[in-house]
């Protein structure tokens, strides 16, 4: 490492709670060392002194919910060599993204009537995805401060990242959690990605998604754990849908045998 | 001739911010702090959800106060389906209400407020002659982040506060960790409020204005309750909300603006010092009536002293807290609704002023919802004071530095973002 240069990196926030950027900040053990190991050059919710200059990681949090936003994220991406999804709102959209109906145009009427913003101008939320390429995606509402710093260790090292492929049940099991389910309470552990730690569960209370939905092979078998204790489609959609943003139909699309058959 | 002064971007509560001011032939043309931020139409996204998930929902609006939605959400969602909580649950929720408090004025007065007010770009660079006060500072913070973790189940948009009650209490050994640690930070606070209580504020923006804030139902200090007190003497039932904060559109700003009787008000912890301050009780009291005078009624920038003074509360407030959650044993149920249809109004104290949650339920399911956040409610406020001090200014002949700074301090003295942006603006001459 000593001959080589450190990597210049950069933290950006889109619309959101700010909570993913909040997580690396709220991590004061780790953040000394998190700043000593690369040149931060832009993160503007901790430091003023920003250039935005060519960077090697950008990190990316919030989804895009205005023309100008877009335009900005391409311009980020352009002067980027890895660019990295951070939080639910990057990767799926965020509950902005929910799919609901009636659509996004008759909402946002519905909220602000006939008027018109003077300053941006509003566009239907969308993960980054849908403006840029993402090269890593790392879930989470808000993201987990293990798994940041672990993913961006790896980067450091020039190492591709890899992110836990099981459900939210596999970790309960470990963690040796009654399973809920088993107790009649309503859980979608068996498919939303694991990486929290069953924080939910541990607590005596159901997963409610905010890692999106698991992609992983046994998925028909899980899915079909949750059609077998008697919870309906709809109600698995809708518990599903608050956390996946626009990944929730593309998952549906992906998913084969008994989760495309319901669709 | 033109000036303008534009201040972009200025980071804000959940994101993007902006100051713009133009000046004509020497008279004020306009004053805007622009709310910038994406739009989110959380209100229609929680419409079919069950009360629990809704919860869930409502408090991804906002990171720092994350708590606060929570607990405005199932304050009015527990009164919509008819609930009652155990006195445990409801002595743990407020446990993890001040960790907020303390999480958030202590960012604010620590990284924020204090380099502005000592002349330094950030806390980092005020490290050499203040590292006490600022590492001091941040373990308040830290603390402040350990109760919102423990309590709420995660650092940020814990999920263990739920309707009825909490998924898993803390045992008690961990709360009586938690006693000491507040005593022991308690001089640290203190020491903050002296800092901040001598310091001199400019005047030259100053007139009065209206300030409203929970009125708690023991009658003490507080930072929750069912009535409103307003600083004219009117104590208000929360129902009536809607025409205390008369919400409307403004073409500059995504989020909507507040008018009580046609006039801009203040929320947040000066207008709770302003209007409860004398309720205040040992070493919090006394620095009260040290510091507070007649000028905190109509300048904002004393918004910094009065969070400080609220650290101290907080503190002081958290080893009772922790002996009335000790007074049960055993951990209660989730307490169970009476009813699936009805409609609840919520409201608490979030750090940066009253919140609102107000719900219908039928059947079960939300059928509508109507927030007010707190940041709203003071943009009119903030937007005429900075308009004053940029009349005020001009008189002097300021230049455009003065006038840039100035402004910020005002807008910043409103708490609207934890970003350390102290020299984030951008100065066009036309």
């Amino acid at each position: 490492m000593d001959k080589k240069e450190k990597l210049n990196i950069g933290l950006y926030g889109f619309t959101g709670c700010n909570g993913d950027q909040l997580v690396i900040l709220h991590s004061e053990d780790q953040l000394l060392d998190f700043w000593k190991s690369a040149n931060i050059k832009s993160f503007s919710l901790a430091k003023s002194d920003n250039e935005e200059i060519e960077l090697d990681i950008a990190f990316v949090e919030g989804s895009i919910c205005n023309e100008e936003q877009a335009k900005h994220l391409k311009e980020i991406r352009s002067r980027s060599k890895l660019l990295i999804a951070i939080g639910a709102c990057a990767c799926y959209g965020g509950i902005q993204a929910m799919e609901v109906s009636p659509s996004w145009e008759e909402r946002f009427k519905a909220v602000y009537g006939e008027n018109v913003l003077e300053v941006r101008t509003p566009i239907p939320p969308q993960p980054l995805s849908a403006f840029v390429k993402v090269d890593f995606a790392l879930p989470g509402c808000p993201i987990d401060a293990k798994q940041f710093f672990l993913m961006f260790t790896q980067l450091l090292h020039g190492h591709t990242p890899h992110l836990p492929d099981y459900p939210v049940c596999a970790e309960c099991r470990w963690k040796e959690n009654d399973c809920l389910l088993l107790k009649g309470i309503f859980c979608i552990g068996p498919v939303v990605a694991g990486g929290c730690g069953a924080v939910c569960p541990s607590h005596g209370l159901p997963c409610v998604g905010c890692w999106g939905p698991v992609v992983e092979g046994n998925v028909d078998s899980q899915w079909n754990l949750l059609k077998e204790k008697g919870y309906s489609l709809e109600a698995i959609k809708r518990r599903l849908s608050i956390h996946s943003g626009k990944g929730l139909s593309e998952w549906f699309k992906k998913m084969a045998g008994a989760v495309s058959n319901e669709t | 001739m033109k000036r303008e002064i534009v201040v972009e971007p200025m980071s804000r509560v959940e994101g993007e911010g902006s100051i713009h001011i133009q000046i004509e032939n020497g008279k004020v043309k306009k004053v805007h702090f622009n709310i910038l931020e994406g739009t989110r139409l959380i209100e229609t996204l929680v419409i079919g959800k069950t009360p629990e998930e809704e919860v869930s929902i409502a408090c991804r609006i906002c990171a720092i106060c994350t708590l606060s939605h929570r607990y405005a959400a199932l304050r009015a969602l527990e009164k919509a389906l008819g609930i009652k909580i155990h006195a445990k649950a409801h002595w743990m929720r407020t446990l993890m209400h001040l960790g907020e408090f303390l999480e958030s004025n202590a960012l604010h007065v620590f990284l924020l407020a204090l380099p502005d007010f000592f002349g330094y770009p950030s806390a980092i660079a005020m490290l050499d002659k203040y590292a006490e006060e600022v590492t001091q500072g941040l373990e308040i913070k830290k603390f402040g982040n350990k109760i919102m973790r423990l309590t709420s189940g995660r650092m940020i948009h814990g999920e263990n506060p739920t309707i009825g009650g909490f998924g898993k209490y803390l045992d008690k050994e961990t709360l009586l960790a938690l006693q000491k640690e507040a005593d022991a930070l308690l001089p640290f606070a203190e020491r903050a409020v002296h800092l901040l209580g001598k310091l001199d504020f400019p005047s030259y923006f100053e007139e009065e204005t209206t300030f409203m804030c929970c009125e708690p139902e023991n009658g003490e200090y507080g930072i929750v309750g069912d009535r409103i007190r307003i600083s004219d003497g009117e104590v208000v039932p929360v129902e009536e909300y809607q025409r205390l904060t008369n919400e409307m559109f403004s073409p500059h700003s995504s989020a909507k603006h507040c008018l009580y009787k046609g006039k801009p008000y203040t929320v947040g912890a000066l207008a709770r010092m302003n209007n409860l301050g004398e309720r205040l009780n040992g070493v919090a009291s006394t620095l009260f009536e040290t510091y507070w005078n007649k000028r905190w009624l109509k300048n904002p920038l004393y918004n910094n002293v009065a969070q400080a003074i609220e650290l101290v509360w907080c503190l002081q407030q958290i080893p009772f807290v922790i002996e009335n959650i000790l007074e049960h044993v055993d951990d209660p149920p989730l307490a169970k609704p009476t009813r699936n249809t009805g409609e609840g109004v919520g409201a608490v104290e979030a750090p940066r002023g009253t919140l609102y949650h107000h719900y219908w339920i039928k059947d079960g399911l939300v059928a509508k919802a109507n927030l007010i956040i707190p940041t709203g409610q003071s943009l009119e406020d903030l937007e005429k004071y900075m308009r004053k001090a940029v009349e005020a200014l001009l008189q002097q002949n300021a230049d455009d530095e003065t006038l840039r700074l100035q402004s910020e301090m005002i807008a910043r003295a409103y708490d609207p973002c934890i970003s350390c942006s102290t020299h984030l603006v951008s100065l066009e001459r036309i």
